[in-house]
């Protein structure tokens, strides 16, 4: 007869002639996240003007920016909001976009004002990129909008300069509403250049209702027209030329969300994916010749794994099982399966939603915002959404964000109720980013939410685990190093990869600063970077739990 | 599937001993392994004990003997339509008709719930409506007949078939037609308040429950929409909505041999349904047997040239198989089938 006896949390199975025991994991200590915008004083909170008129773009408000815009080391935060509609104007402070800067302690002062960032003629503003575009040390900031777009130049003291006529950027059809954007130097020259997410064709006079039952709902997308994404070259001085049609960029026509950057076949250039809501997902691939070739289909991450085009929201491409190639991630609305796709050494995607668990994880969450982030600094990049539904429709139209946290990379699993009150806020959550807010090597969040102050997200940091944030200073290359592919070798031989980006999940910026996760290791046996120029440069033995500024070298 | 009393008693075994009479038959083909009736009956007492897959293949040994037999096919219909293989059904029953007129009115309705559930509106509309007048007080013609009009789109006529039903009183069969059409019409939470009751009127009801899980998935409620589709299994093994559905589910997920299994079932039901081989040539690619997904694919293709996704999975397939002339066209006939799909989808319409 077999007997089981429970002591202390592990099980002692005894059989007649056998012995088993079997141990149950203990639960690694995780780290939680306290809200501290409630101890800074500002106004901001995300406003999409819904007054029961449900107008199509209002789904969609409240980017967000994590950059140091005043080179302090600390970084700051920006945000993008609304319009009064059908005006589409910012008739009133409630609709300005904000700048925060970080005063170290915790708190945050709004500094828009000074910054000259309200953006008071401004229509409804959606995505916000952070780069620095000029490479004069500062970073800049490229706002997407219904209406025009804007390019802000950071002028080093504090302020900024509305420079899109002079820049070349601010062109793109008539009617066009960009969401998102995205800073990389895809012809590798050394200056910044910028992909714009497109969504569709909308004016206020262009709006249709669409009830059910007299009850009005926000319409389908397939109501409003596809539209091509913009591609804009970086000449220098501060120029840039609309080079969407001779890149290929202007032959497919999508409805474009979020964008994410990366090297995915490991030929030095960067790529971009370009996730679509309702039409299927586009995958730049670069053909190093000032071209792109879209792949989506080759790749098979056109449509879901039945062939069906979702509601594609936010996207991410990072390397969550450190094998040394970009993997993708995109989420998209409840009932749907959000999509992971781990890359096939450079030649394909394989879905791995179901194997991943985040199929199973996923289908009752609306996802926007998303990401890798390794919030506990384990070594294994985690996932990361920001959720809530389209429309106010029940009781479950609010909802939590969700963290997947990376077992062994293969394997999610949703640890979201573990990390604490304010991580589990139900809302309409929009944009986020991922930046490490009070430099202690652990990745904050910054989530905003329709409707509501943004939460700031302060990781407590606590679990013992080591680190590395690295800061990257491009000299041939773009000066902030995006697209420098890093390798990440620790003493005992662990490898992990990331690359630099400020571009991810959905309407939003992170921190660029590249950060690794080292788990119980805090000796560092070597940091490759592969920069954009083509030079590698190898560190050896570095000390882990700091920020380490890496320079480009000469040659 | 709407499971109707018996429309034919012809042949019935004694009544009481089942297992009896079909030993005694059993012994008595021995001997006489030609005698027609003694195996038909050996058929009508093992389907009576509910061994239809017996049953049938005695009759089907019959048949050899008798091939024109109307008694013997209305039979071997029923037990096909006991197992959910509809289309095997169907076929007995229109051959029966066709020798024995006499059955038409037995087999009518019989005939158009198969069609029902093969999604053969069309056909189960061309056979009640010359019935519409006669039959105007049997709910069950109603029911057939309202499903097949709302199958076909044709909601105004259904609806006032509904409203007929509902005359008489509250009924689980309007309720889930109802439901159907609201659903239709995108009005989830009132779809959903119907097929709750209908479901709480009679939890029976073949199809209730899987109307509900395919309601809950477009609600985006999975796991409730597992649970009313495994439901919808437990009273009928091979309802193809629910099969077709749990299919999706499970290759969702990556569990490739239990997706396979429902899709098999699937087709079991409606066989050479294009969705469902669609579907099982995705599970060929995904689990690393891109030249099966290939042949399976040009098949669909080619005879439904309009199937744009399986157009676009092709193309993939092709691109897989190196075959990038071959992927490209195929992506340019995808992409044009969804652009037509777009361009055709005119009028507002809500998230």
């Amino acid at each position: 007869m077999r007997r089981w006896l429970v002591i202390g949390g592990w099980w002692l199975v005894v059989g007649g002639c056998w012995l088993v025991v079997r141990g149950q994991a203990p639960e690694p200590r995780r780290p939680h996240f306290t809200d501290v915008a409630p101890t800074s004083n500002f106004a901001y909170r995300t406003d999409n003007n819904f007054t029961g008129r449900k107008y199509f773009p209002q789904t969609m408000c409240g980017g967000v920016a994590a950059f140091d815009f005043d080179n302090d080391g600390r970084m700051d935060l920006f945000f993008t909001n609304g319009a009064k509609l059908p005006e589409l104007e910012k008739t009133d402070p409630r609709f300005y976009n904000c700048l925060l800067r970080n005063r170290g302690d915790g708190t945050f002062e709004d500094v828009t004002a000074h910054a000259g960032l309200l953006g008071k003629d401004l229509g409804f503003s959606f995505g916000v990129a952070a780069g620095d575009y000029d490479n004069d040390g500062f970073e800049d900031l490229f706002v997407c909008n219904a209406g025009r777009n804007t390019l802000y130049h950071n002028n080093g003291d504090g302020t900024f300069t509305d420079v899109t006529e002079r820049s070349g950027i601010g062109g793109k059809p008539k009617d066009v509403l960009s969401v998102a954007a995205a800073w990389f130097d895809y012809d590798n020259d050394g200056k910044l250049d910028l992909i714009v997410s497109n969504y569709t064709a909308w004016t206020p006079q262009t709006d249709k209702i669409c009830a059910v039952n007299g009850r009005e709902y926000y319409c389908h997308p397939k109501v409003y027209t596809n539209v091509a994404h913009r591609l804009y070259h970086n000449l220098g001085n501060g120029r840039f030329e609309d080079v969407t049609e001779a890149s290929g960029f202007g032959k497919e026509l999508g409805k474009g969300m979020g964008i994410a950057i990366a090297d995915f076949n490991g030929d030095g250039y960067m790529d971009v994916f370009v996730a679509n809501d309702t039409v299927r997902n586009f995958l730049f691939i670069n053909q190093k010749n000032g071209t792109f070739k879209e792949s989506g289909y080759e790749w098979g991450v056109a449509f879901d794994e039945s062939g069906n085009a979702g509601s594609s929201m936010g996207a991410d491409a990072k390397d969550y099982d450190n094998d040394g190639w970009p993997d993708l991630f995109y989420n998209n609305l409840k009932g749907q399966i959000w999509g992971l796709y781990r890359n096939m050494a450079g030649k394909t995607m394989n879905y791995v939603s179901g194997v991943s668990s985040v199929s199973r994880l996923s289908v009752r969450s609306s996802g926007w915002s998303n990401g890798f982030v390794d919030y506990n600094n384990d070594g294994w990049k985690d996932l990361y959404s920001s959720n809530g539904d389209i429309d106010n429709m029940g009781e479950i139209s609010r909802q939590p964000d969700t963290m997947f946290e990376n077992v062994d990379g293969k394997q999610f699993r949703d640890v979201s109720s573990m990390l604490g009150a304010d991580f589990n806020h139900a809302g309409f959550q929009r944009g986020s980013a991922f930046v490490d807010l009070n430099n202690d090597g652990f990745e904050d969040l910054v989530v905003t939410s329709l409707d509501e102050k943004p939460r700031i997200l302060l990781n407590s940091a606590d679990n013992g685990n080591h680190w590395l944030l690295v800061n990257t200073i491009g000299r041939r290359s773009n000066r902030d190093g995006i697209g420098a592919a890093l390798k990440l070798t620790t003493a005992a031989g662990r490898t992990l990869y990331n690359h630099v980006t400020t571009s991810d999940g959905f309407m939003s910026s992170s921190d660029k600063r590249v950060h690794f996760g080292l788990g119980a290791e805090k000796d560092i046996k070597s940091l490759e970077i592969r920069w954009p120029s083509g030079i590698l440069q190898t560190l050896k033995k570095v000390r882990a739990d700091r920020i380490l500024t890496v320079t480009e070298p000469a040659r | 599937m709407l499971f109707l009393a018996p429309a034919v008693r012809a042949q019935q075994p004694p009544a009481g001993d089942i297992e009896g009479a079909i030993r005694a038959y059993r012994e008595y083909l021995e001997t006489h392994p030609d005698s027609v009736e003694a195996r038909s009956n050996l058929g009508a007492a093992l389907a009576r004990a509910g061994r239809y897959d017996e049953a049938i293949a005695e009759y089907g040994r019959a048949l050899t003997k008798s091939p024109e037999n109307p008694a013997l096919l209305l039979n071997m219909g029923l037990a096909y339509y006991k197992t959910g293989r509809l289309a095997e059904a169907a076929t007995r029953f229109e051959r029966a008709v066709t020798l024995a007129p006499q059955f038409k009115e037995q087999v009518t309705l019989l005939l158009a719930s198969c069609d029902n559930s093969l999604g053969k509106y069309k056909e189960a509309i061309a056979l009640l409506s010359p019935l519409e007048l006669e039959k105007s007080a049997d709910q069950a013609f109603d029911y057939l007949y309202g499903a097949a009009l709302i199958g076909d789109g044709q909601d105004a006529r259904g609806a006032a078939v509904i409203d007929r039903i509902l005359s008489r009183g509250e009924s689980a069969e309007a309720r889930l037609l109802r439901g159907t059409l609201k659903q239709r019409a995108h009005d989830y939470d009132g779809a959903l308040a119907d097929i709750e009751k209908a479901i709480a009127l009679n939890d029976k009801l073949p199809g209730a429950h899987a109307r509900l899980g395919e309601l809950l998935l477009a609600k985006g409620e999975i796991e409730r929409a597992r649970a009313a589709l495994g439901q919808e299994l437990a009273l009928d093994p091979d309802e193809f909505v629910s099969n077709l559905n749990l299919g999706v589910l499970a290759k969702q997920d990556q569990q490739y041999v239990e997706a396979r299994r429902y899709f098999e079932r699937a087709l079991k039901a409606h066989p050479n349904d294009p969705g469902v081989r669609y579907q099982m040539a995705n599970v060929d690619l995904a689990t690393g047997h891109p030249d099966e997904a290939r042949k399976a694919l040009e098949a669909l293709v080619g005879e439904s040239p309009d199937f744009a996704e399986a157009h676009a999975t092709l193309a993939t397939v092709y691109y897989r198989l190196q075959r990038s002339a071959d992927g490209d066209r195929e992506r340019a006939i995808a992409q044009k089938l969804m652009d037509q799909r777009d361009a055709a989808e005119t009028g507002v319409r809500a998230r």
